[in-house]
């Protein structure tokens, strides 16, 4: 088939790759904030379930950590012909706020951009956070 | 000024053999901001249709500045392009996440790419 593109970078020629053909190891495991003093996400935890890559995040409160559940992600490999998982996009609905996760790795690091979209009629501004997080071989609970 | 004021203008790949995003031009159209991203082609640039963009404050200082960001979504039909804007010491940045809505096998992807204003 004649493939359409944007940018000729698209216009590659390759054997079907499916999401789940992209390799993931890169990106599951435990992750931990760069910044301790963070006052977001302090930890996000990525693991595989029925096929898609999922995260749990772990948000700073005023009485400890918050849980924000699981919600599954998209996995994007380093180019439309590539099998390597180098980021990943994922929304979590909070109900007041849906927060748009943009992640990418970089040398070993997790660069995790967070968009901060409130959707209550507090009269708070949506944001944005720019984060690091490194893979810990520690067990976290 | 506001954050978004400092991404305002037309901004040119620092890359000049990129075969990705060529130049981008962030406008404000009254309350609105506009994004109109070139990309490059096999005979010229390819027009990628205008898009609104959604300004986020940055509330923490980076490279000891604070800037804000753009989120922009561009539906291209065969492929959906999500992206994210920013200047960090200057340079514009773009990060973008590429989906495929064909059939045409090809992974999605994300790129990055950096940009400075002539």
């Amino acid at each position: 088939m004649t493939k359409q593109f944007a940018q000729i970078c698209d216009l590659v020629e390759t054997e079907p790759i499916r999401e789940r053909d992209i390799d993931r190891s890169a990106l599951i495991g435990n992750w931990i904030n760069s910044n301790p003093d963070t006052s977001s996400i302090a930890r996000i935890n990525i693991f595989e379930a029925d096929g898609k890559l999922q995260l749990q995040a772990f948000a700073v409160g005023p009485d400890g950590l918050i849980d924000w559940g699981t919600t599954p992600a998209d996995v994007f490999a380093a180019g439309p012909a590539s099998r390597v998982g180098a980021g990943f996009a994922a929304t979590f609905d909070l109900g007041f706020a849906d927060i748009r996760l943009q992640a990418m790795i970089m040398k070993g690091l997790l660069v995790l951009a967070q968009f901060h979209l409130i959707k209550d009629d507090s009269g708070r501004p949506s944001y944005f956070l720019r984060e690091y997080y490194a893979k810990t071989h520690e067990l976290l609970n | 000024m506001t954050q978004a004021d400092k991404l305002l203008g037309r901004w040119l790949n620092t890359n000049h053999e990129t075969r990705g995003i060529a130049e981008c031009t962030v406008a404000r159209d009254g309350d609105d901001i506009s994004v109109t991203i070139t990309g490059v082609g096999e005979d010229g640039p390819i027009q990628w249709p205008t898009v609104k963009a959604t300004p986020l404050a940055n509330l923490e200082e980076e490279a000891g500045q604070r800037t804000g960001a753009l989120l922009a979504t561009f539906d291209l039909g065969f492929m959906r392009a999500e992206t994210h804007m920013r200047v960090n010491k200057g340079v514009f940045v773009i990060v973008l996440f590429a989906t495929f809505l064909d059939d045409s096998g090809r992974a999605n992807y994300l790129n990055r790419e950096f940009f400075y204003k002539p």
